[in-house]
């Protein structure tokens, strides 16, 4: 599975390349990440629960930073393996200056996905990817964000990530804009409370 | 036909199902309905991985959590542990052929060779807690490269599934008749293609499961199964728990559907069940749930062929020469059936006097190929069908006129084809009279009315309609033998035991049909028992189309000694002789003379004397038990066609019409059969259009749900089938029966692909592969536009 | 395949719930993750609605919850506390068959039979509410019941007889 995008920081290519080294920030930016250590000045390891439609569990993983070019580019490696299967990819990270005190961050990657992951269907992986990808750089954006109020104001960090709950409603609601048109947006409360799949399947039984 | 089927009531009329009551109110057992006190629930640790070295299993979390009772790897099974037997050896009369034979092993010591493959068993208080505890196993993998794609595993440096071997190749086999190259050269066209078929599941609605309880008090192991196999079944696991095989009883009770993977025997599932009840003397349940369905049950049809096809400017056949490529899976227990029937079936219904056929089996990262309805039946339809119909387009000719100018001749039967077939006899057609079904299934469609009027008339309105109809015959009816073993009982009533399974053809009344024939009783006083092998343990089981064939010829012969014994009772107790008596209404009595007569149910009682002596030579009670083995396949056939309409926007294909004009010999009960047929189409519906088994590069199962994998539904089948029936008798059995249970699976995609041409005959396409979707239709098409600019 | 929660149960991985099966009342104490298609079969007994994926898509599992056709299998035990169910068993006897399952016999609409139940079960609210339904509108109707053994023509004559039978 292929994945790749664009996403905008508020801030320069040094604060984000400080924040996406920082283990604390970058558990907070995950939902579901148990714990996240630097055992390292290269390599990260800890534990995550995912979710990806009905198939769920806890995933042990490592990751490993390489070709660092501060603060520019690098490589990251991605291996992890649980009871809902594996994945193993590398990704490619590139931080642009854009000149108004923004940093646009380019990625591309290449996953494997095995195991119960990669039966359930690709249509719902490579939108949950992409869900979670854009929530955990929207919440690192938003710590960014929070630190740099916080150190204008002389004070401590106030920043509170999003909640498993939110962030399993966010999932679900990218899920749900893939599945339905916009006439069954109203389905989407729905969806977005209880776990996906559960939700699909009941609404296909009701048939009329 | 035999002289009770001249003169019944019963055989041959649509006779509704003695079975149904109870299925239809909830009553009937299936074995996840198996419920005993102190049950424990097993379930599996599969491999997540196609292709990796298992360094070690660690279930030490897992046998600690609260409700677990044990949790089992290859070591704890010590010498238990040995591969299973091989199910069907290669052919000995084929000569040179190389054969490498790996079985199914019950769980991984060394390597996973698929995703599925089992790796450990746990075994809990409930089924939601064992599958708990499966999260708690940590495997240390070391993850190999998988070989997937059949050509690229036979290059020269690919990963090897058995390192043990110094290749991929499973087996190689070669069979000729006459000379192809010779007649090639006579020839005044050739075609080449090449022709790839994907696999498809069996996908039967219920899952399997293996119920085992073992009484250590009377020594006795009793296991239910959703195996299409019993008496095998039983036989396998007494050998390898060192029991006699009367201390084992195995059950197929009502079984959701066989469909071919529930023959597969020794399954790892089906050993270690039955290990552990014994081991933990607690009755143990496995039930597989739906995704393990596709990784861990077989499942069939990936073949890559190299076909040619030489014939004359009259389109006559001189020659066909085939060499192909199957895909056999991580293992290979049941040897070459299905690459056999290929074979086999890649001369169709036709006389074709020269023939070169080739096949390498490969060995993959994917889950093991046994037979799913067709059991390689179709891909050997497939080519030849295709081969036909680029033959005629490049020939300018009408392609049911190139059909019928190659049919084998209704004088020329029995046909021998000189190859060897899957049941290890020379392929023998037995039987059959093409031409009528051809005819039959052209009136049917309107063929002429629909390419001279309505296709022009629709094409002008712009739109893609096209017709496809293609021959194809089966063999069926395959041996060794069944038996049967048929009672008269004190009440009356008629009790029918066989050792082959049902799953759902109907065998509680086609075979009480037979018998109340030969008996003169009611059909609903008939009761038939199957799969059970306590009450009946010789026999093989429930597949290739031979239930009826095999079993209920077997069932006749053992009806008509009964009615034999009655006769010679009934004559000494009725003082009348033999042939002036009648078997009707329960009762035996003098033709002409009502009041002179006696029931069924006394004169059982009468031939089981409690005083008196039983005549040396005789046996007691009015029984019988017989065996049936026929010499070789009775050859069924049939004709196909449909219309389609394609969308040429969303490339979605609509079936609007279908027939099939069929012949399988005397019909026991038509209703049963239409049935049969109904099925078996909306597989090769599937087959052609919906189902795929998409395996990515590493080895994984992309669709192992059915959200992904696409079983027809209501609304993809036509909105009407018509079956036309034609009876050519079987010389080879005395009710002149042959099988239909695959017929309808096995014409079906070469019919889609040529009517989907028809349709898009425009675009200039040519369909050489089956299970076509919108995507792939969609890709062939932008490529022959491509191809034209 | 672990659990899958709807709502939050804090007692002690029990809960106990009153359903009404058939027409009789069931009180049990059952895990919240346990599903209503394992209560039926498992804790009642009631075998009849069988269970062919577990994710919703083969209809097999269908029951009549509250008057409506639902995915069993796609619900907890806990959901059902308080309401009604009607499974197969409650349909019909061996003695007497509802017209609908005599239909079915007669029309051969059935050959294993695992995924009868679920279409009965679906058809019983459907002809409720569509007493004289045309062909196109059974077929649409039992398009999410996936059958196997046979491509479905036979069923749905045999809902187009059980119809005109139940309609005289």
């Amino acid at each position: 599975m292929e994945l790749q995008g664009e996403f905008v920081f508020d801030g320069s290519r040094e604060e984000v390349w400080e924040l996406v080294r920082d283990p604390e920030v970058l558990s907070s930016a995950l939902p579901g990440t148990q714990s996240l250590n630097q055992v390292s000045e290269s390599e990260y390891e800890g534990q995550m629960t995912m979710r990806v439609g009905p198939v769920s569990g806890v995933f042990a993983g490592k990751v490993v930073v390489s070709d660092e070019v501060p603060p520019e580019s690098y490589t990251l490696a991605v291996e992890g393996r649980g009871a809902p299967g594996f994945a193993k990819g590398t990704g490619h990270v590139q931080l642009v200056d854009q000149g108004d005190g923004t940093t646009l961050m380019k990625y591309e990657g290449d996953v494997q996905i095995g195991g119960k992951l990669a039966s359930v269907g690709q249509r719902m992986l490579e939108t949950v990817s992409k869900s979670m990808t854009r929530q955990g750089l929207e919440t690192l954006n938003q710590a960014l964000q929070a630190r740099k109020t916080a150190e204008a104001e002389g004070r401590e960090v106030e920043y509170t990530p999003p909640s498993e709950t939110e962030f399993a409603m966010s999932v679900a609601r990218d899920l749900a804009g893939e599945v339905f048109s916009p006439q069954h947006r109203t389905v989407w409360v729905v969806v977005a409370v209880a776990i996906v799949s559960v939700a699909i399947g009941f609404w296909l039984g009701r048939r009329k | 036909m035999t002289d009770a089927q001249k003169t019944g009531k019963y055989v041959g009329q649509r006779v509704t199902r003695n079975e149904d009551p109870r299925l239809l109110t909830g009553q009937a057992l299936f074995v996840d309905d198996v419920d005993l006190p102190d049950m424990l629930h097993a379930a599996f640790l599969r491999s997540d991985y196609a292709h990796a070295r298992v360094r070690s299993i660690d279930v030490s979390a897992a046998r600690t959590r609260p409700g677990v009772v044990a949790v089992y790897t290859a070591e704890d099974m010590g010498d238990f542990w040995r591969p299973g037997p091989l199910i069907v050896p290669p052919p000995s009369k084929v000569e040179g052929i190389v054969f490498h034979a790996r079985t199914q092993i019950p769980m991984v010591k060394d390597k996973a060779r698929h995703i599925g493959d089992p790796l450990a068993v746990v075994i809990a208080e409930s089924r939601y807690i064992a599958e708990d505890a499966l999260e708690d196993i940590i495997v240390d993998y070391e993850p190999l490269e998988a070989v997937v794609d059949l050509e690229k595993a036979l290059e020269p440096d690919a990963p090897l599934v058995y390192d043990d071997l110094d290749s991929n190749l499973a087996a190689h086999v070669i069979q000729e008749k006459g000379n192809y190259e010779a007649a090639r050269e006579q020839a005044d066209v050739v075609i080449k293609r090449r022709i790839v078929i994907d696999r498809g599941a069996a996908a039967a609605l219920e899952n399997r499961g293996v119920v085992a309880a073992w009484d250590a008090k009377s020594q006795q192991l009793t296991v239910w199964d959703t195996t299409q196999a019993p008496i095998p079944i039983r036989n396998g696991i007494a050998a390898m728990l060192g029991l006699s095989e009367h201390q084992v009883r195995v059950i197929a009770p009502f079984i959701g559907g066989g469909f071919g993977p529930k023959i597969m025997m020794d399954q790892p599932e089906e050993v270690l069940v039955p290990w552990a009840a014994v081991k933990l003397n607690r009755p143990v349940k496995w039930i597989e749930d739906r995704r393990e369905n596709f990784i861990g049950t077989t499942q069939e049809r990936g073949q890559i062929h190299d076909a040619e096809i030489a014939v004359t400017r009259d389109g006559r056949i001189l020659g066909l020469r085939d060499v192909f490529l199957h895909d056999t899976g991580a293992y290979d227990p049941y040897g070459l059936t299905v690459p056999l029937n290929t074979q086999s079936h890649a001369l169709s219904a036709y006389d074709v006097p020269n023939y070169y056929t080739e096949f390498r089996v490969v060995f993959t990262n994917k889950m093991i190929v046994t037979p799913v309805r067709g059991a390689g039946r179709p891909q050997g339809i497939f080519v030849m069908e295709r081969m036909l119909d680029l033959a005629a387009k490049e020939l300018g000719m009408d392609r049911t006129e190139i059909r019928r100018r190659n049919y084998i001749p209704p004088d020329a039967f029995p046909y021998r084809h000189v190859v060897i077939d899957q049941a290890f006899a020379e392929l023998i057609f037995d039987s059959g009279d093409y031409e009528p079904a051809l005819d039959k299934a052209m009136t049917m469609i309107g063929y002429h009315h629909f390419l001279k009027e309505e296709q022009p008339r629709l094409r002008a309105e712009g739109r893609h309609v096209g017709l496809g109809i293609v021959s194809f015959v089966e063999t069926t009816g395959v041996g060794p033998y069944e038996g049967a073993r048929v009672t008269v009982e004190s009440s009356g009533k008629v009790s029918v035991v066989t050792g082959v399974g049902t799953q759902g053809q109907g065998h509680f009344t086609s075979f009480a049909q037979v018998v109340a024939d030969q008996l003169g009783v009611d059909v609903r006083d008939v009761r038939v028992v199957t799969g059970d092998t306590a009450q009946f343990h010789w026999g093989t089981g429930t597949f290739a189309s031979r239930g009826a064939v095999v079993a209920g010829n077997a069932v006749n012969c053992a009806a008509s000694n009964v009615r034999t014994k009655v006769l010679k009772l009934a004559s000494k107790v009725l003082n009348a002789p033999e042939e002036e008596l009648e078997l009707a209404d329960g009762q035996v009595r003098v033709a002409d003379i009502p009041e002179q007569a006696i029931s069924l149910g006394e004169l059982a009682v009468l031939a089981n004397p409690l005083r008196g002596a039983v005549e040396p030579g005789t046996e007691p009670g009015l029984e019988s038990t017989d065996y049936f083995g026929p010499k070789t396949c009775a050859t069924a056939f049939g004709v196909v066609a449909m219309v389609v309409e394609v969308d040429p926007e969303t490339m979605l294909v609509e079936i609007q019409r279908l027939v099939i004009a069929h012949d399988c010999g005397t019909v026991l009960n038509p209703m049963i059969v239409d049935g049969q047929i109904h099925g078996g189409l909306s597989l090769g519906i599937g087959n052609s259009f919906y189902e795929q088994l998409v395996y990515d590069e590493n080895g994984q199962l992309l669709n192992a749900s059915f959200m992904d994998y696409l079983l027809p539904r209501s609304t993809d089948m036509p909105p009407l089938i018509e079956i036309g029936h034609l009876e050519t008798p079987s010389p080879l059995n005395p009710m002149g029966s042959k099988g239909v249970g695959e017929a309808g699976a096995l014409p079906v995609p070469a019919a889609f692909a040529q009517a989907v041409e028809d349709a898009l005959a425009d675009y200039g396409i040519e369909i050489l592969e089956t299970p076509l979707s919108p995507n792939r239709l969609f890709e062939i098409v932008q490529a022959a536009r491509g191809a034209d600019e | 395949m672990s659990a899958l929660r709807v709502k939050e149960v804090d007692v002690d991985n029990s809960m106990t719930i009153s359903v009404t099966v058939n027409g009789t009342r069931h009180v049990r104490t059952v895990e919240p993750r346990m599903l209503l298609s394992d209560f039926l079969r498992h804790e009642l007994g009631l075998t009849g609605t069988h269970v062919g994926c577990e994710h919703g898509v083969c209809g097999t599992c269908t029951v009549v919850f509250d008057g409506q056709a639902v995915r069993s299998c796609l619900m907890f035990a806990v959901q059902a506390d308080g309401h009604e169910v009607l499974t197969v068993e409650g349909l019909g006897t061996i003695e007497e068959l509802h017209p609908l399952q005599e239909a079915f016999q007669d029309a051969h609409g059935l050959q294993c039979a695992f995924c009868t139940p679920g279409f009965l079960m679906t058809l019983v609210p459907f002809l409720d509410e569509n007493p004289d339904p045309s062909e196109d509108e059974i077929r649409e109707a039992i398009a999410g019941n996936l059958c196997r053994c046979t491509g479905y023509q036979n069923i749905i004559a045999a809902v187009k007889l059980a119809a005109e039978r139940m309609g005289t």
